[in-house]
């Protein structure tokens, strides 16, 4: 087995130690940045990502593969910027101000970043501004916004509003998903996207950047 | 204007009126658990006549066979003329009145009959108590407001779009409703009532006194009413002798209600010297964990899965009902509410299919079913999807509870005893939900099902005056932890997803 395959199988099953070693084995192998990062890690995270949307794994599978993957990563990304390799896009994402949930805008920022996209995390509870300032002063393609209730979903229409006065909703995408949210209420409230899970709103979200590349 | 008919009865409604909405002033009453959103398909009626087409949502969840015969999703289909429902008149189904607690007279708060009343977010249970602290009659029915969603968010959200008043009318009628029927059954006039305590959680306090509940809509999450009052019978338009007075027992917190404090008055749970945990499980965990002279409590989001909404065959305790399963042989064996054609599962029939799964081999650890779905009984089955709504539940519960007993750097030894309050705990099998990790393993032997505790309670602080300043001291004396944003608490959530082999 090459060592990406061993790379990609070991993030599967969630061994973080294992990845970390075997992708700094691949570095002193010379093995191209870029290539350790697609064909080793992100493949491995697809495969989850891709099962998870399917039900086949769950919430806690996701989590030590994302652990694993970041462990990997860590050892890459300085190496990535002194290569010049460039993020496939770069998202910023939230849980909407009122509310505090954040599993399912975790799982969407470890799927996101399972494909390559460099995902700022603005954390819980957060303000409409706050989302169109930071896609501005950090060049996001893409907003995301989560909510878990029915009584905050609401707040994405702000998150909307925001980004259309400062006009940068046409050049930032605005992507919107959790418990109650749905197709209908993303088009009443004029954003660009809604996924029903997490692997779909990362597959999504790179459809976009390569759109906009 | 258009005509509706209903059942063979008309109503005159509106022009372009939802179809769920011109339904809501008819005895049809549909359950609505997504409150109108379209997302959960459960409020399927058979209409015909001048009617909106199907949307895309919609036909989502409807069956080429169920289009063919009339079948509408009532919140997505609006009324544009003439039109024809037909729809099951929603029935009386096992709402328990029963709990554990000896309750008994020192200084009642009526001077002839008063009422307890539990006010739950699905159902609604009352007793009608004598001066001699004899009970004479007793009875539940659902709570009305389920029209406006079965959840606390999506009605506090109506609350707020301004259906305020109308949804405090709902409830008050509801209540009315079932005061009348205990004075019946008891073969007194209802006026002859001059004593009642309503008691629920937060949110159903709020709706019944039509407060503003804006504060329990969005964090922090900070009630600015905890209750511990008296308020007029008038005042909430109930039935009572003129001039009677209603005690709404003292919330603890914006998600930890007076239901919680009257069942943990009702246990005596802050009396003994002992460490105990008090559990009520239902669309919300509630937890109350009393140790060294402390009240530490708790909530967490469960969703709907335990009360049957979200899941694909989920319903509630009525007949046909899947509520038991057990295995024999190697083969599942069910028991079905009412013992006709199984129709459905609910909450207990939930957790005893995973705990036989389980044993059958059929459902990994990880949650992983063979089949998808999988065959319980005759046509019921669960999903895959099913499961994994299901492992988020029962991980949120048990996580609450390792929470506050690792806070209080407790060990499961030293928790002497595990009080399951509430209709799902007593129809719970403790071994299979110990099992499947619904109530942590270590305290399955320690755990004791106590009934509508609630109930319980409301009935004593209607018996005792007295005991009304004990339970607000120990309310407004109890800790509340925030689970949300707890690290302990996620690490024990995520862990807690998979089913741990038994030892």
């Amino acid at each position: 087995m090459s060592i990406l395959n061993e790379i990609s199988e070991n993030l599967q099953k969630g061994k973080a130690k294992v990845v970390k070693q075997l992708v700094q084995q691949a570095i002193d192998e010379n093995i191209p940045v870029e290539t350790i990062l697609n064909e080793g890690l992100l493949s491995g995270m697809s495969i989850i990502g891709e099962k998870f949307k399917n039900n086949e794994v769950f919430v806690p599978e996701v989590l030590v593969a994302a652990r694993a993957m970041n462990m990997g990563a860590s050892l890459l990304k300085p190496l990535m910027a002194e290569a010049g390799v460039e993020a496939a896009g770069k998202v910023c994402i939230g849980t909407v101000r009122g509310d505090l949930h954040d599993i399912g805008k975790n799982l969407v920022k470890m799927m996101m970043e399972g494909k390559g996209l460099e995902v700022i995390d603005l954390g819980t509870d957060v303000a409409p501004e706050t989302y169109v300032q930071t896609a501005i002063e950090q060049g996001c393609q893409i907003i995301c916004c989560s909510a878990l209730l029915t009584t905050t979903m609401c707040e994405m229409e702000n998150v909307v509003k925001q980004a259309n006065e400062a006009g940068i909703h046409g050049k930032v995408k605005i992507m919107v998903g959790g418990a109650p949210v749905t197709q209908a209420f993303c088009e009443q409230i004029g954003a660009d996207c809604y996924t029903p899970d997490a692997a779909s709103a990362a597959d999504a979200a790179v459809a976009f950047c390569k759109a906009t590349a | 204007m258009p005509v509706m008919t209903v059942n063979g009865k008309a109503y005159p409604v509106p022009v372009g009126i939802r179809l769920s909405e011109a339904l809501a002033q008819t005895p049809v009453s549909t359950a609505w658990p997504c409150g109108g959103l379209g997302r959960c398909g459960k409020c399927r009626v058979t209409a015909f006549g001048a009617l909106s087409d199907p949307d895309g949502q919609e036909k989502a969840f409807l069956s080429e066979e169920e289009r063919q015969a009339g079948v509408r999703l009532a919140c997505r289909t609006f009324v544009l003329g003439d039109c024809r429902v037909e729809a099951a008149v929603s029935g009386g189904e096992a709402i328990q009145t029963d709990g554990g607690a000896g309750v008994s007279v020192v200084r009642p708060a009526f001077r002839r009959f008063g009422a307890a009343v539990d006010l739950g977010t699905t159902t609604l249970a009352a007793r009608l108590y004598d001066t001699s602290g004899t009970c004479l009659a007793s009875g539940g029915r659902m709570n009305p407001q389920s029209r406006w969603g079965a959840d606390v968010i999506s009605r506090i959200q109506a609350s707020m779009d301004g259906a305020r008043e109308e949804i405090a009318a709902c409830v008050r009628e509801g209540i009315a409703g079932l005061l009348r029927d205990l004075a019946e059954q008891a073969g007194i006039e209802t006026q002859a009532m001059d004593g009642a305590v309503i008691t629920g959680n937060t949110a159903m306090l709020y709706l019944l006194t039509a407060s503003a509940p804006d504060a329990l809509s969005r964090a922090p999450f900070e009630a600015d009413r905890l209750f511990g009052c008296e308020v007029e019978a008038a005042s909430l338009a109930l039935p009572l002798a003129p001039g009677a007075w209603v005690y709404l027992p003292r919330c603890i917190s914006a998600f930890v209600g007076a239901d919680i404090t009257a069942a943990i008055a009702a246990a005596g749970l802050c009396r003994s010297g002992k460490t105990r945990l008090l559990a009520d499980i239902g669309t919300n965990g509630e937890m109350a964990l009393w140790h060294g002279g402390e009240l530490c409590c708790c909530s967490t989001a469960a969703g709907p899965a335990f009360e049957g909404a979200g899941l694909s065959m989920g319903m509630q305790g009525a007949n046909g009902a899947v509520d038991h399963l057990r295995v024999e042989d190697g083969e599942l064996c069910a028991h079905v509410i009412g013992g006709g054609e199984p129709k459905g599962i609910c909450g207990s029939g939930v957790v005893d299919a995973l705990a036989c799964l389980l044993r059958l081999e059929t459902l990994d650890e990880t949650g992983l079913l063979d089949d998808d779905p999988a065959v319980l009984c005759g046509d019921v089955s669960l999903t895959q999807k099913d499961v994994r709504m299901i492992q988020l539940a029962k991980s949120a519960v048990c996580a609450g509870m390792r929470t506050l007993v690792q806070h209080a750097k407790l060990s499961w030894e030293q928790v002497s005893e595990l009080l399951v309050a509430g209709g799902f705990g007593s129809y719970l099998d403790l071994e299979n939900a110990g099992r499947i990790g619904l109530i942590p393993p270590e305290l399955v032997m320690r755990t004791r099902a106590i009934g509508n505790a609630a109930l319980d309670g409301a009935s004593m602080l209607l018996l005792d005056q007295a005991l009304r300043e004990e339970t607000e001291g120990m309310a407004r004396a109890a800790r509340t932890a925030d689970l949300s944003t707890d690290p302990v608490f996620m690490q024990w959530y995520t862990e807690g997803m998979f089913f741990e082999t038994p030892d």
